[in-house]
């Protein structure tokens, strides 16, 4: 079977997969799903291939996802992660810059967006408008036209034309359009229609630091979801006080406010579930714990060794995210976090070794750029 | 005395006082030895090489000439030192002392040790304090005046710090972090460069801004691949005359996470003592974590300048083995690196700064 059959195969198991779950009946168990998918990636992706073979795994008898060698996200800038040729690559998302140049950012390429767009698009549905459709979206992110290769932008227009609202972009050319925002806000105060406010936390920051006295007040029924860290782009906000800022700004609960937690890397998302909680489509939980969607299993790893931690221990994050089909099934991060039965709760990336030295520090290199 | 007789008299007092710290029947080389290996995590091996081969206690006429050149001239000479490797306070010292009869140090709050020995031998030395009317202070704080020159060492980011609060006519030198590069011709004999290359690497347990860290390979991938088991070969022979320190858990897991790269784009070959990674076929260099963990790339010499680009900035040293096209081509894209013979690239003459890029206040 050449790739690509097998590939759109694999694609139909996957979506047929979370479709399945989410009405509480998978058609085959994640363990056999995600091992499909591992074996393929190992014959195609060389990189997969060269990291099975090291770690000696025999994936032909394997029976859980567990001993699917996480691929680090580092390999994504070094390598190509597909398993199918570059002439066959429909979108390629790039990792934001770095100090070490455009040249080393991460690409994921993609043979088609397909399983990408429904996993999106049903987790958003869960965990930002289980309750409604007819949501204006505001967007605090340039358009995807001029962000093309950004995979948060892929998502953001996504949602953007999913919801049945007027949808509006307020960052050209990296500026922040603050009056667009307030007139938006205006035309939905006007309406009464409810907005689904969507953005990086920096673009946040700026917003509420250009604000002055204009109104951003928005009807009720809107809710807010902020994603990313600061990345040298804005001041640095303790999450709390923004989420209150925010929440304040735009006059919305601040259960209504929800981080979101994804990667270049992954083809899926991780979000509070205060929202979803709060309009009654999920049990209480709280802020900082992020929920993963059925199709992907977050394990927290030990840093030094990589073996899975138990339940409620702190380590570094692996992903199995079943929809990264043709490229990396399993992920490592180097983001610590815990995985408890609420959700995973995100500690930020694991601290350098302190330098002893004048030797530069991969602390110091990756905190030049904004990767 | 001319005052560049003064300087250069100085300069020579504070080379003795290393000569005592590198004597381990000195009661102040005991200290050291005694010291060292807890405040450094070095192996007590690895702290006897960094005194005995590493700690500059020799310099030519000519090599303190061009130290006294590359200078200023102030009334006082404050300086700052972070916890570099653990003998870099002598070449400090002496810079200072050739700007500046009245020297104050602030050591490394992590490793004052050489700091506090070379206060010690320079304070009780007749010659520096009566004959060459010198002083070394050790201070807590720094409060440098106009006119004054201000020698500060560690990251970029903690010189930016330290120089922003200055009033104005303080002149900043920042000796900040870099790192070092090798680069194995095309001709070079295989088990020779890998053999030298590893005293290179071995000492201060590659913490150094002299330590090499990237490692081009010029030939192919099989030529390259060679040489990683080479180099592997002899980081452990080297390992048995000079144990690495131990690892601190954060530097074991940035090794753990380097390694599964490395085991996914090439080879990854990891021993108790050090570790190589392999990438045959570099679109990017990635940065091993600086505990005898070393990256080697295939690397044709048109490929260079490109893989470079975006480290030029940082390199402080590259270690040749000749002057072939991948030698040239990485030397012209580290103009002010300095460029050494493998196997010496941790012993630069004491001839000014380490690092002798631009200040990088």
């Amino acid at each position: 079977m050449t790739v690509r059959p097998t590939s759109e195969a694999l694609h139909e198991r996957v979506r047929a997969f979370v479709e399945g779950i989410l009405r509480g009946a998978p058609p085959e168990p994640f363990d056999d799903l995600a091992l499909a998918l591992a074996r393929f990636q190992a014959t195609h992706v060389p990189a997969l291939g060269r990291l099975v073979r090291a770690r000696g795994i025999d994936l032909a008898s394997a029976r859980d996802a567990s001993v699917i060698p996480a691929l680090p996200c580092d390999v994504f800038r070094l390598a190509r992660i597909a398993a199918h040729a570059p002439v066959e690559d429909m979108r390629v998302f790039r990792t934001s810059g770095t100090s070490q140049g455009k040249e080393a950012r991460g690409e994921h390429p993609f043979r088609t967006t397909a399983t990408y767009e429904l996993v999106a698009l049903r987790w958003g549905e869960r965990m930002l408008w289980p309750d409604r459709q007819d949501l204006g979206v505001l967007v605090l992110a340039p358009s995807l036209e001029e962000v093309a290769d950004s995979s948060l932008g892929f998502m953001l227009d996504l949602f953007a034309r999913e919801l049945r609202g007027p949808a509006s972009f307020h960052v050209r050319e990296g500026v922040l359009d603050i009056e667009g925002v307030a007139r938006v806000a205006a035309e939905a105060r006007a309406s009464g229609k409810p907005v689904l406010v969507l953005g990086a936390s920096f673009a946040f920051v700026h917003l509420l630091d250009g604000a002055g006295t204009r109104d951003f007040s928005l009807p009720p029924g809107s809710r807010v979801m902020q994603t990313g860290g600061f990345k040298g782009r804005s001041r640095e906000v303790e999450p709390t006080e923004l989420r209150r800022a925010i929440a304040s700004l735009f006059g919305v609960p601040e259960a209504h406010v929800v981080g979101e937690y994804g990667m270049t890397e992954l083809s899926s998302q991780l979000y509070e579930g205060t929202l979803a909680a709060a309009l009654g489509a999920r049990t209480t939980t709280r802020h900082g714990v992020y929920v993963a969607p059925p199709w992907m299993r977050v394990t927290a790893c030990d840093p030094t060794t990589l073996a899975p931690l138990a339940p409620g221990e702190t380590g570094i994050l692996r992903f199995v995210d079943l929809a990264n089909v043709d490229s990396s099934v399993a992920i490592q991060t180097s983001d610590l976090g815990r995985v408890t039965d609420e959700g995973v709760e995100l500690f930020g990336r694991a601290p350098g070794a302190t330098p002893r030295g004048c030797s530069l520090a991969i602390d110091e290199v990756l905190s030049r750029g904004s990767s | 005395m001319s005052a560049e007789a003064e300087a250069r008299a100085r300069v020579l007092r504070v080379i003795a006082a290393g000569r005592r710290i590198q004597d381990p029947n000195d009661p102040l080389g005991a200290e050291a030895r005694a010291r060292l290996p807890a405040v450094t995590g070095l192996d007590p091996k690895g702290v006897e090489l960094a005194l005995s081969a590493h700690l500059e206690t020799h310099a030519t006429d000519a090599e303190i000439d061009t130290l006294l050149a590359r200078t200023g001239r102030a009334p006082r000479c404050h300086v700052i030192l972070a916890a570099n490797v653990c003998t870099a306070p002598l070449r400090a010292l002496a810079l200072a002392a050739a700007t500046s009869p009245d020297i104050v140090v602030r050591p490394s709050r992590r490793d004052p040790v050489v700091t506090d020995l070379l206060v010690r031998a320079l304070s009780a030395d007749e010659a520096f304090v009566r004959t060459h009317h010198a002083s070394l202070t050790r201070a807590a704080s720094i409060t440098p005046a106009p006119g004054d020159e201000l020698h500060v060492y560690g990251s970029d980011a903690s010189i930016e710090a330290v120089t922003r609060g200055l009033p104005a006519g303080v002149c900043v030198r920042g000796h900040g972090t870099g790192l070092g590069l090798a680069v194995i011709g095309g001709d070079a004999p295989i088990d020779d460069a890998a053999a030298s290359l590893a005293w290179d690497i071995v000492p201060f347990d590659q913490r150094g801004c002299l330590s090499p860290r990237f490692v081009l390979v010029e030939g192919g991938e099989a030529r390259a691949e060679q040489f990683v088991q080479a180099l592997d070969a002899a980081l452990s022979r080297a390992a048995a005359r000079v144990p690495r320190g131990p690892l601190d858990p954060a530097l074991a897991a940035e090794i753990a996470l380097y390694g599964a790269s490395m085991e996914a784009v090439g080879l990854f070959l990891s021993r108790p003592s050090h570790a190589v990674g392999f990438d045959p076929s570099p679109c990017a260099l990635v940065l091993p974590p600086p505990a005898r963990v070393v990256h080697v790339v295939a690397l044709a010499p048109t490929d260079a300048p490109n893989l470079l680009a975006p480290w030029a900035p940082f390199v402080t040293a590259i270690g040749l083995c000749d002057d072939g096209l991948l030698a040239r081509a990485v030397c012209e894209r580290a103009p002010f690196a300095r460029c050494s013979p493998l196997g010496a690239m941790q012993r630069p003459p004491l001839d000014g700064p380490v690092d002798l890029r631009p200040s990088r206040a």
